[in-house]
């Protein structure tokens, strides 16, 4: 799959727009294509994703699920399993909890399961994230659950353009798609390329380059990263920062390229940091050939071992923070560790 | 009766250290509250101030893991006999290790292994090289040996060793790493060098851009600074005293900041990096001038005292910036390091953090970098302001700077 | 002498043709024979892991699928091997499946528990207890949007029921008017728990009232009638009316699966159900109204006999898969 060449221009997109007018592309050339969810309708979704989609394709097309997340999850799977297209939103990622089994157990492993014989053409998408006080069941980054979960894709946009080119090529592939949206970067504004394109589901990006320190980031984070970088390179450190994008496959050849080139390695995630995203991308590049270019401890920067508390000090205090990541960076690239 | 000095518990867990300096050579004067010693502990490095004012005497071995109270030197009053060492009564064992023939740079403390603790890359370089990595001194955190360490990096950035690099002086003691400043050059250190014993090593290096230094564009203070880490880590000297001048200041504190293990003392001759202000039009009119009648004003405006600017000086400056590709580029670099007459680096916090001695040295009259940014320093750095000085304190009071350079020498001094 | 009032006559015999009517019957057989013959590889040791034998029910299955073209869409469960072959399936790559072979249907990476026949419209047994429910829901939606005509049989057990997935799917299919049918296979037991005791409600069917569509509780050993109740529920799919709810029910002889002691029922009570088995009850209804004699039963069974022992010597001549090949098939292959 290729990155369209497209005229971008300087039109700018928030990312839930963005968002919305890949599902608007999706919906106008695929019939195939539905969206389903709870309150994604006149409503609009709960974070007006889908907006006014329904006006323009009806409620066949935009369809409002009762409160059944493992139900809604489950008529998607067999919908995806017999020739449609559908697109699920969960209101709240940690809703997924509910609809696991769906997931995991069927969507997953439906193709393995029957021997190749079918393929689960299923896209869903989380609102996941910490940052709106929204406290311990509204709030979680659980990305990496699913990552863990061969059968399923799981990507992170970090940006407008990203969303919408991730949404549309994971619309574009068979298998199903987990597409983990951050809640703060709803209103984010870049730009975006107009009409279709398709940006890769399994190729990090290289959002500033550096030869100091690698600092590798999802979601969120990224934009977190790319602040420290800036404050690190006023004192002579240049880290590179990588948006992951995609948590499963992991980008290896991107990574590993940039840690042979600095020799140090910082993961930068929300998600809570034990056994998560960061332990993974540190074993990968500690078990390949990258690893005798190390010249400094590997750092993790993740969520805390809590849930997302509901006071907004303390929801700050267990994901990382800017701070947090300039001081990490800055400790490895001085050899302070 | 002398006065012990003993290793102090600094910190919490702290049931050792080493002494890795040695601020007053064995036998010289020591003021009560000076810097007597360095000691690094597994988890830091700090400074230990003198207890007594007098001659320093039995001091221990740099290197040398020590229990927390030991005498690791005596302090006699002047006209005191010096005799062995006296007996003392605070000393501890050190558990597990004895203190006679403990491994100098590899400390353990949490482990029996015997193996050298060293990150992978070290240990690659090692392998590639055929080295024993016990043989090698690891300048990292307890004592880790670093890829620096091993040897020169090759192969892994192309760009390093592309800074010239003019070594003079012995072999023994702690090496005087010089950089200049925009526009400078090796040649004008050559007043402070005079001042300074014949025996002292000395490593001048060029900044990218400058003197027999390769020519490289540079899009930002961290990219001249890793031209000048990749140098510095080729240097293969052990830990330095860095000195800095101007633009070279604001690079010895970033290259200190990201190597402090390897900058025993830090001296910084009216940085920059501390603060927005700088004279633009002076910059520019010293890179830009293309003969000694545009060049001469404003060398003048460097110093203090203008006659200091001889004819034949200016001459002879103007000779070493014939080189119009030269001149190209400093003005790139001036443009992108000194945008609008405004310090685009900022290295306080880098400041903030040293832990190694610093001192500033600036005059006055300085007309190109304000003096007042050396009050941003915390208080811990050691300040040294000069009356009739202007930017070049090297150059119009080599001697006094000179001094400040030799620490054996520093207690006089601090007494001007 | 059989009633020759067309009025009173077991509506399988008045709906189907009697070559129809035959070979329901021999697919009731070969089920139960395709289950014996699996049990008996099982304890030869040429099956691992475990099986759920649907011996008992094959009335269930046969009925159920007689509704049904080979464009409708079943899901089945973890007791599945009857609605597998009740949809059309190949015993030889069934068994091919059970030994774990490359020629079966899942090439060995399913096994019993994921048997499925995508061709024939069977979207796989599972191995989660009310995992196929909501599945079949969407493939009903697809139905619906995509315009095909086809209905979905959602085949789950008395177990099930007690899910939430049940109540979601039920519901979800309900408000949107689906065309699908919840055949629910009560054969008494959730493993070792009765219906008795797991279930509220006395008929699972009377949950269909909580739902808004009909509920129809039936003997799921009388193939006639479970066709009859399956048959009325498919046209009303088929006719855009909604989906339907119904109770089959029936008794597994065997354990729950090869691991089961049989603690929790009584000799008498499967003695009991064993003397209303499904297939005599068929033949005899057959031979009843002139459908089937004697020697044709006797060859119908040795046809089935020949069939199995055919089946399973294709499974034991079959390759193994690759060992390289054990992650195969976990994402589809991409177009480039």
């Amino acid at each position: 799959m290729n990155i369209a060449v497209v005229d971008s221009g300087l039109r700018e997109l928030s990312y839930a727009e963005a968002i919305r007018e890949a599902m608007d592309i999706a919906l106008a050339t695929d019939p195939r294509v539905v969206l389903m969810g709870e309150d994604i309708g006149v409503y609009g979704g709960a974070f007006q994703v889908t907006g006014d989609l329904i006006d323009k394709y009806g409620p066949d097309r935009v369809m409002d699920t009762p409160i059944s997340e493992l139900g809604g999850a489950g008529v998607a799977v067999g919908a995806a399993l017999t020739g449609l297209r559908p697109i699920f939103e969960f209101q709240f990622s940690d809703f997924a909890t509910l609809a696991m089994e769906q997931i995991v157990n069927q969507a997953a492993k439906l193709r393995y399961m029957l021997g190749g014989a079918v393929s689960v053409p299923l896209v869903m998408r989380f609102p996941a994230g910490s940052g709106t006080g929204a406290a311990a069941q509204h709030s979680q980054s659980l990305e990496a659950w699913f990552g863990h979960v061969p059968g399923l894709k799981v990507v992170q946009p970090s940006t407008p353009q990203d969303a919408k080119g991730l949404l549309l090529a994971a619309l574009d592939d068979p298998d199903p798609v987990m597409i983990f949206e951050h809640k703060l970067l709803y209103k984010m504004r870049g730009p975006v390329p107009e009409g279709a394109y398709w940006v890769p589901l399994d190729k990090a990006e290289v959002r500033r380059t550096g030869t100091d320190v690698t600092v590798v980031a999802t979601g969120i984070m990224v934009h977190k990263a790319l602040e420290a970088a800036e404050v690190l390179a006023g004192e002579g450190i240049a880290a590179e920062v990588i948006d992951l994008r995609s948590i499963r496959p992991l980008d290896r050849d991107t990574v590993l390229a940039s840690v042979r080139k600095t020799g140090r390695l910082t993961c930068v995630y929300e998600a809570v940091k034990t056994l998560g995203i960061g332990a993974e991308v540190s074993a990968m590049v500690a078990e390949s050939d990258a690893f005798d270019y190390l010249d400094a401890p590997i750092v993790r920067l993740g969520g805390a071992d809590s849930p997302i508390p509901y006071n907004p000090d303390l929801e700050r205090a267990v994901v990382p923070q800017v701070p947090d990541i300039i001081a990490a960076v800055r400790d490895q690239a001085r050899g302070a560790l | 009766m002398p006065t012990e000095v003993i290793l102090p518990k600094v910190d919490m867990d702290m049931t050792s250290g080493r002494i890795v300096t040695w601020h007053v050579a064995e036998g010289a004067v020591v003021s009560q509250g000076a810097p007597l010693f360095d000691i690094e502990t597994d988890k830091a490095a700090m400074e230990v101030e003198s207890p007594a004012s007098g001659r320093v005497h039995h001091q221990a071995a740099l290197g040398i893991e020590v229990a927390i109270g030991t005498v690791v030197a005596w302090i006699y009053a002047e006209g005191e006999a010096v005799g062995p060492p006296p007996e003392h009564v605070t000393e501890k064992p050190v558990p597990r290790t004895s203190t006679a023939d403990a491994p100098r740079q590899i400390a353990v403390p949490h482990t029996d292994l015997q193996k050298p603790r060293a990150t992978p890359a070290a240990r690659k370089a090692a392998r590639d090289l055929g080295l024993d990595l016990a043989t090698v001194s690891g300048t990292g955190p307890r004592g880790r040996v670093m890829r620096g360490d091993v040897g020169p990096i090759s192969g892994l950035n192309a760009e390093s060793g592309t800074l010239a690099v003019i070594r003079d002086g012995g072999t023994r003691g702690v090496p005087l790493v010089l950089l200049h400043g925009l526009a400078g050059d090796r040649y004008g250190w050559e007043p402070l060098m005079a001042e300074l014993p014949s025996s002292q090593p000395v490593i001048r290096v060029e900044l990218p851009n400058h003197g027999t230094s390769a020519r490289m564009r540079a899009d930002g203070f961290s990219d001249v600074l890793r031209q000048l880490r990749n140098t510095f880590d080729t240097l293969d000297c052990g830990p330095v005293h860095l000195v800095g001048h101007s633009l070279g200041g604001a690079l010895a504190l970033g290259l200190s900041d990201t190597r402090p293990r390897q900058v025993a003392r830090l001296t910084l001759l009216a940085p920059s990096g501390l603060g927005p202000e700088v004279n633009g039009p002076a910059l520019d009119g010293l890179i830009g001038a293309t003969r000694a009648e545009s060049l001469g004003p404003w060398l003048k405006a460097l110093v203090a005292d203008p006659d200091l600017m001889t004819p034949s000086f200016v001459e002879a400056a103007m000779r070493l910036r014939q080189d119009a590709s030269l001149r190209a580029a400093q003005a790139q670099m001036a443009a992108v390091l000194f945008p609008d007459g405004t310090q685009a680096m900022d290295l306080t916090s880098a400041l903030d953090r040293l832990e190694m001695p610093t001192r500033i040295i600036w005059g006055r009259r300085d007309r190109i970098v304000p003096w007042k940014h050396a009050l941003r320093a915390p208080g811990r750095v050691s300040l040294n302001l000069f009356d009739n000085v202007g930017h070049l304190p090297h150059i119009e009071a080599a001697a006094a700077v000179a001094r400040f350079l030799m620490p054996a020498d520093q207690e006089v001094l601090s007494g001007d | 002498m059989p009633d020759s009032n067309p009025e009173n006559l077991p509506f399988a015999i008045r709906h189907y043709s009697p070559d129809q009517l035959r070979g329901a019957l021999r697919k009731m057989i070969l089920i139960r024979k395709f289950e014996e013959g699996a049990e008996d590889s099982y304890t030869r040791g040429l099956i691992h892991g475990t099986m759920h034998l649907s011996i008992g029910q094959e009335a269930c299955a046969v009925g159920a699928c007689m509704a049904l073209s080979d464009d409708d869409k079943i899901t089945s469960t973890h007791r599945g091997h009857g609605h597998c072959i009740a949809k059309g399936a190949d015993v030889a790559r069934m068994f091919a499946e059970f030994f774990g072979k490359e020629t079966g249907y899942c090439k060995g990476r399913g096994g019993s528990m994921h048997i499925a026949d995508v061709a024939k419209g069977n979207l796989g047994a599972n191995g989660i207890v009310g995992g196929g429910l909501p599945i079949a829901v969407g493939a009903a939606l697809s139905a619906k949007r995509l315009g095909t005509g086809a209905v979905t049989a959602c085949f789950f057990g008395d177990g099930a029921n007690n899910e939430g997935a049940f109540h979601e799917a039920l519901n979800m299919a309900s408000i949107w008017a689906l065309p699908v049918v919840f055949v629910c296979e009560n054969n008494k037991y959730g493993m070792s728990m009765s219906t008795e005791r797991s279930t509220a409600v006395a008929a699972i069917a009377d949950r269909a009232a909580a739902y808004a569509m009909p509920g129809v509780s039936v003997d799921g050993n009388d193939f006639s009638a479970v066709a009859e109740t399956v048959e009325g529920a498919v046209a009303r799919a088929r006719a855009g009316a909604g989906p339907s709810l119904i109770e089959a029910v029936t008794y597994r002889w065997r354990g729950h699966s090869k691991s089961d002691r049989n603690r929790y029922r009584t000799k008498d009570e499967i003695a009991g159900w064993m003397a209303q088995d499904p297939v005599p009850r068929m033949a005899a209804m057959l031979r009843a109204h002139g459908v089937l004699e004697d020697e044709g039963l006797a060859a119908l069974e040795a046809e089935v006999a020949d069939e199995i022992a055919a089946a399973i010597q294709f499974a034991k001549d079959s390759p193994a898969p690759r060992v390289d090949h054990a992650t195969r098939d976990v994402l589809t292959p991409s177009a480039a």
